[in-house]
């Protein structure tokens, strides 16, 4: 168990590390952890079923901006580690992995504090004439705490909760997992409305509804809709830009209310 | 100053090498006191060596700790349009040295600070807003199917805008610098960007509600053998689920806390469950 943990440790470091200096490529991302998870604990397929349902649920939630969300890209590791290491289904491991990453995102506060203070030390740095040290705060130290503000976390949980979800689960009654895959549904249409409130404005609006209708109605798959919107975008935009007079025309086009997403974190 | 210099001038490959990598890192030191600016700094450091490489001379090491101090400045930006951002800076602080008499310093950091909200925006919502939308929803339709390509189609579609973007970024901000960025903004081009995008990630986004919350209703009338489920999919396949995303959004946009959100979603999958309503 203690290799186990340690690996799964690696791995949350692979996911926060991902933000921290490769400027956000969605390795942090539920999928692709849950299937790095799945790849080390030699079960796939749990792996990548789990981090589907996950990603779905946190689609909408975007870690940038001050704001701390809940971490479900700490939770997602857990989750699927409990999926697999344990009888737990998905929606229970969800269950029990939350509360370890609500606790995770705490300490995530307490380091971005720490990392402040830092900024302390490369003030002074700088004032000495250290100048190498003042970098070195960031590409050191940073990733540093950073590192083990995941590895460690994770580690714990595995190492040390592994047994005890395997208790509960056996007590947990069939009513209650029922209704935990129904909320986990709730919670992918959460993930999705979190999304379109960030996306959706008036003149968009019957896009959405096209893209509805046409899986709703004609069963097409995801990668067709992708191309055939791709399509209809650029056809439109031709359309629309071509027509207006210059970049004055372009005010009251509506994309004014376009509400892009919050600062990065 | 310049003819002075001893030390051997970076290649323009390493410049941008290093625009593009100290772009794609700047988040490692993230703050709550000045979010990135180690991390700008990080990316700028090379620069400002090269040019006052001399710190036995006390006017040179002057001005290096001036110039590090001007970058220990809050800042924050999406990592990949930060770096066109970072080659504008460098090449400004490179005429700053140049010309320090005709060059005031304060406008390395104004336009720093006046680019950051605006490359936020479009950063932020090309790449968490439409390019991870599309590259997830095909990814997770994949990977549903039990197929490894799933995560990795994800991450390769992820990959390429983003290199692109922070590759030609850092050397357009340094070679072209401000008038490319007015050329930009004044061309609609952005505009277009946008309203393309909005267009794509939407259609996704409601292909997803079709395809992938897969609510249904277990009810069904013994007495006239009528089952709800065949009469919804019979008028409009998963209405369930879109009145549900939609019930969503009503709650997000009154500003329902995200907790609560979280609970309702729970503890109503467990109550609206056991009623029989909803599987």
């Amino acid at each position: 168990m203690l290799g186990v943990s340690i690996i799964l440790g690696l791995i949350g470091v692979v996911c926060i590390l991902d933000s921290r200096i490769l400027g956000r490529l969605n390795m942090e991302r539920p999928l692709f952890t849950c299937t790095l998870v799945g790849l080390a604990l030699g079960d796939l397929p749990t792996g990548l079923l789990v981090g589907a349902s996950l990603e779905l649920m946190s689609l909408g939630i975007v870690n940038i901006g001050a704001a701390a969300p809940p971490d479900m890209n700490m939770a997602a590791i857990i989750t699927c580690a409990f999926a697999i290491l344990t009888d737990a289904t998905m929606e229970t491991a969800l269950a029990l992995a939350v509360p370890i990453a609500v606790l995770g995102q705490m300490i995530g506060v307490v380091v971005r504090t720490l990392l402040a203070n830092l900024t302390h030390v490369a003030d002074r740095a700088i004032e000495q004439g250290r100048f190498d040290r003042a970098w070195q705060m960031h590409i050191v130290w940073g990733t540093l705490f950073y590192s083990l503000m995941y590895f460690i976390p994770i580690f714990l949980a595995v190492y040390m909760g592994t047994d005890m979800v395997q208790s509960i689960v056996s007590v947990v009654p069939a009513w209650f997992t029922d209704g935990l895959n129904l909320g986990s549904k709730f919670l992918t249409a959460y993930g999705i409305a979190l999304l379109l409130s960030t996306m959706l404005n008036k003149e968009l609006t019957v896009f959405f509804v096209l893209g509805f209708f046409l899986v709703g109605y004609l069963g097409l798959n995801i990668t067709a809709i992708a191309i055939f919107a791709v399509i209809i975008a650029v056809v439109l935009s031709g359309l629309k830009f071509r027509t207006a007079a210059g970049p004055g025309a372009l005010a009251g086009d509506g994309l004014d209310d376009y509400d892009p997403l919050e600062d990065d974190l | 100053m310049g003819e002075k210099m001893a030390v051997k001038k970076r290649s323009d490959f390493k410049k941008y090498f290093q625009f593009f990598w100290r772009s794609w890192n700047i988040q490692a030191s993230w703050n709550y006191e000045r979010q990135m600016n180690m991390g700008f700094l990080y990316g700028i450091a090379p620069t400002l060596d090269e040019l006052y490489p001399d710190e036995s001379d006390p006017v040179q090491r002057q001005h290096k700790q001036e110039a590090y101090e001007r970058h220990m400045a809050f800042y924050n930006c999406t990592p990949q349009t930060s770096a066109f951002t970072l080659g504008l800076a460098a090449s400004m602080e490179e005429q700053y040295a140049l010309d320090r008499e005709n060059f005031n310093p304060d406008t390395i950091n104004a336009v720093k600070t006046s680019l950051m909200g605006p490359l936020s925006g479009v950063g932020d919502s090309f790449f968490q807003g439409t390019v991870r939308i599309i590259a997830f929803g095909l990814g997770i339709s994949l990977a549903q199917q039990g197929s490894i390509l799933g995560p990795i189609l994800a991450i390769i579609l992820s990959f390429i805008p983003a290199w692109f973007v922070t590759w030609y970024g850092g050397k357009l901000g340094y070679t072209m610098g401000s008038k490319y960025l007015t050329k930009l903004q004044g061309g609609g081009l952005m505009d277009q960007l946008m309203y393309v995008c909005g267009i794509v990630g939407l259609m996704v986004v409601g292909a997803m509600v079709a395809s992938m919350v897969g609510i249904t209703t277990p009810i069904a009338f013994e007495s006239t053998g009528l089952v709800l489920q065949d009469v919804v999919d019979s008028i409009l396949p998963q209405a369930i689920s879109l009145l549900v995303t939609l019930g969503m959004l009503a709650l997000i946009r009154r500003k329902v806390p995200t907790g609560w959100l979280l609970v309702i979603c729970i503890v109503g999958g467990i109550v609206v469950n056991a009623l029989g309503i909803l599987v």
